[in-house]
């Protein structure tokens, strides 16, 4: 595998959303063997590099599910521009209205945490998310700020940890713990990884030797020659909530302006 | 003009609505609000308020270039806080709350990384959260004085934005103030001895001239940090007062004083809490005499101290628990005896605190303080929130206030209440 493949930003594997913010999941065609890659860190390189595309813009319903089984929806629209380490991506909401105009802008980097800045209407500002912020749940949601990051993949090391079925699909069980220079709240992740299309199937995210999230992918299709999940669902083991991403209007290789993904974009309404 | 813009926003309400709904978005929401007071004061018996407010914004982008903003409010009051009348207001120059006002009407031009922004618009600098001392945009409604609302400007912002810097240039052509608390109510503290001299407000005097300002931000990789200047009017107006008439009356006028002001904020994210300073300096402008306000023979000119105000705060978020405590303080230069409505003044030499919890997605508590370092002023509020559906909100309020009548927030010590809002957003 060459360099820049390998270079070509993986969604994370401590993170969940990430996957739908880099579209993660992808192949070529099915039944590929993957030549001379059988080392684990070569596994989530190929995974990414089938997934990436130069951008990507889609509708998102978010469904909470609290304690008690009440259902809490949100709605988002997510643009991003960039190939994934590099990328920088915008996320707003559409409702409930309450929150309606809140956006996030996501600037990520190859060798270190992303810039984040939340705009917030009803008071007509901006504000950095600070790197100690970014365990936080996102919007009331089971997503923290830190999942809503993409990372390169060479800021984790590997460890194949064996083979598991996920939803009847062969897997590749990873673990991935990040380098010393990457901040993160994980101590480390296991990412399961199908066989057929390097899709990801599964991410559970450890803080010491506890699983506190678990990211479940489903409904994986292919979208324009790339294999995405139209739904992610994670749960937050600590507290017993569970928030399930539904993607809608799905679109790879959009014309984005890179003028769009600026703290003065992120203004207008 | 106040028909031109009321045209004006009907003409993007309605056009904005016959559009493609991808070019289109919109929200309001429909509020009340009712104030308990346990205690009355000397100018205030009112125990028990309410307050309405209904707000439609609709956002429309007929091209890539170009957006229109506009935004109507309606409100009422049990208290006399709005206007009886039915007039349009767009200027936001009154005492009272309008009881129908354009909240925004502005068109937005984009090209690559320049924005320029023309109409009734928003405007805000600074990173601090409590006090922004560079905010010289950003006039409030105190009417309710510690629960104060951000006012627009009418004026023509430029921005443009290249990698990590961006610069930003403001024109507004005429003031847009502070909006007051009325004076026969309870957040106005009366003397005593307007029992004995009566007490006549004689408005306002409001400046001619335009009002500039100009803000450079560099935002760096985990830092960021901003210089800004303007040269304009106090959107916070001194108190000129008089005894006139017979018998005699005090009359107070409020007028603007012509300042300029240097600020400069920073961000410092660490691993461990945000670092954020802000701090201005102002002074009258060089140059300009101190003039007595038109209108205002008889009264003494129009004066403001030359001072520094400054915020330095630390943030820190741990889980679900968000956590600001900081410093407010001031450093006079020239003292000129000026009596003003400041209340960013007021809360200099405090310490401020505010913590905030989110239970689970529906549910907030947030606690807040400021506290004079004298101890003679003292603020605390507790707030309760909760949503119902996809629409409702409830938040319950509890605001106690201690301290003395010579303290800016001591003053209000007979104004402690709690308070009821239901929100219902569309």
């Amino acid at each position: 595998m060459s360099s820049a493949s390998a270079r070509s930003g993986w969604g994370p594997p401590a993170t969940a959303i990430n996957a739908l913010i880099v579209a993660t999941v992808a192949t070529l065609a099915f039944s590929v063997t993957l030549r001379g890659a059988d080392t684990a860190r070569d596994i989530v390189g190929e995974s990414q590099r089938r997934a990436d595309a130069k951008s990507q813009r889609y509708e998102g319903l978010l469904q909470v599910f609290d304690r008690k089984g009440r259902i809490t929806d949100k709605r988002w629209t997510f643009e991003r521009l960039g190939s994934s380490g590099q990328s920088k991506a915008v996320l707003r909401f559409t409702a409930p209205p309450e929150v309606k105009g809140v956006a996030l802008l996501v600037v990520n980097h190859p060798d270190r945490a992303s810039d984040q800045w939340m705009w917030t209407p009803a008071i007509e500002r901006e504000r950095r998310i600070a790197l100690q912020d970014r365990s936080t749940r996102f919007f009331g949601t089971d997503f923290s700020f830190e999942d809503l990051e993409e990372r390169d993949v060479d800021q984790y090391d590997y460890s194949l940890a064996g083979e598991e079925v996920v939803d009847g699909a062969a897997c590749w069980k990873i673990e991935s713990t990040p380098k010393q220079s990457k901040s993160s709240q994980y101590t480390k992740a296991i990412v399961w990884i199908r066989k057929d299309n390097y899709a990801l199937a599964r991410i559970e995210n450890f803080i010491k030797s506890d699983v506190v999230r678990r990211l479940q992918y489903s409904d994986i299709r292919n979208v324009q020659g790339i294999w995405t999940a139209r739904q992610l669902e994670m749960s937050d083991l600590r507290v017993g909530s569970r928030t399930r991403l539904t993607l809608d209007r799905l679109e790879y290789n959009v014309n984005l302006n890179d003028a769009d993904f600026t703290l003065l974009a992120i203004r207008r309404q | 003009m106040r028909r031109a813009s009321a045209l004006a926003l009907a003409l993007v309400l309605v056009c904005a609505r016959g559009t493609n709904s991808q070019t289109l978005t919109q929200r309001g929401f429909a509020e009340g609000v009712v104030f308990l007071f346990p205690q009355t004061t000397s100018n205030d018996a009112t125990q028990v308020v309410g307050d309405g407010l209904v707000r439609e914004e609709v956002f429309w982008k007929p091209a890539a270039w170009l957006r229109f903003a506009a935004g109507l409010d309606v409100r009422a009051s049990s208290h006399d806080e709005v206007e009886p009348g039915w007039r349009f207001d767009f200027g936001d120059r009154g005492i009272q709350r309008p009881r129908l006002s354009a909240r925004r009407l502005a068109g937005t031009l984009t090209h690559g990384g320049l924005n320029i922004d023309v109409g009734k618009q928003f405007i805000r600098w600074g990173k601090t959260d409590i006090v922004t001392p560079t905010d010289r945009f950003a006039p409030r409604d105190f009417l309710n004085v510690i629960s104060s609302e951000l006012l627009p400007v009418i004026g023509a912002r430029a921005s443009y934005q290249r990698g990590a810097e961006a610069f930003e240039g403001v024109w507004v052509p005429r003031l847009t103030p502070s909006r007051l608390p009325l004076l026969g109510q309870r957040w106005t503290s009366v003397p005593q001895e307007a029992d004995t001299v009566p007490i006549v407000d004689a408005g306002s005097v409001f400046p001619t001239g335009a009002q500039a300002g100009a803000r450079w931000s560099h935002v760096g990789a985990g830092f960021e940090y901003s210089l800004s200047f303007f040269h304009g009017f106090n959107h916070l107006p001194t108190i000129e007062s008089a005894v006139a008439g017979v018998p005699p009356a005090q009359v107070l006028l409020r007028a603007y004083p012509a300042i300029r002001a240097y600020g400069a904020d920073a961000a410092l994210p660490t691993h461990w809490f945000t670092l954020k300073v802000e701090a201005e300096y102002f002074t009258l402008r060089p140059g300009d005499a101190p003039a007595t306000p038109p209108g205002g023979e008889g009264l003494p000119p129009v004066l403001t101290d030359d001072y520094v105000l400054y915020g330095i705060q630390l943030e820190r978020q741990a889980g679900e628990w968000v956590f600001i405590g900081g410093y407010i303080g001031d450093v006079v230069t020239e003292n000129r005896s000026a009596i003003a409505f400041a209340p960013d003044r007021g809360l200099a030499k405090s310490i401020v605190g505010r913590a905030s919890y989110t239970v689970d997605p529906r549910r907030n508590l947030a606690f807040e303080g400021v506290v004079h370092q004298n101890g003679q002023g003292l603020y605390a509020k507790f707030e309760y929130s909760e949503s119902r559906g996809q629409h409702w909100r409830v938040t319950l309020s509890g605001v106690g206030i201690a301290g003395s009548d010579t303290d800016f927030i001591g003053q209000y010590h007979r104004n402690s209440n709690v308070s009821t809002t239901v929100r219902y957003s569309f």
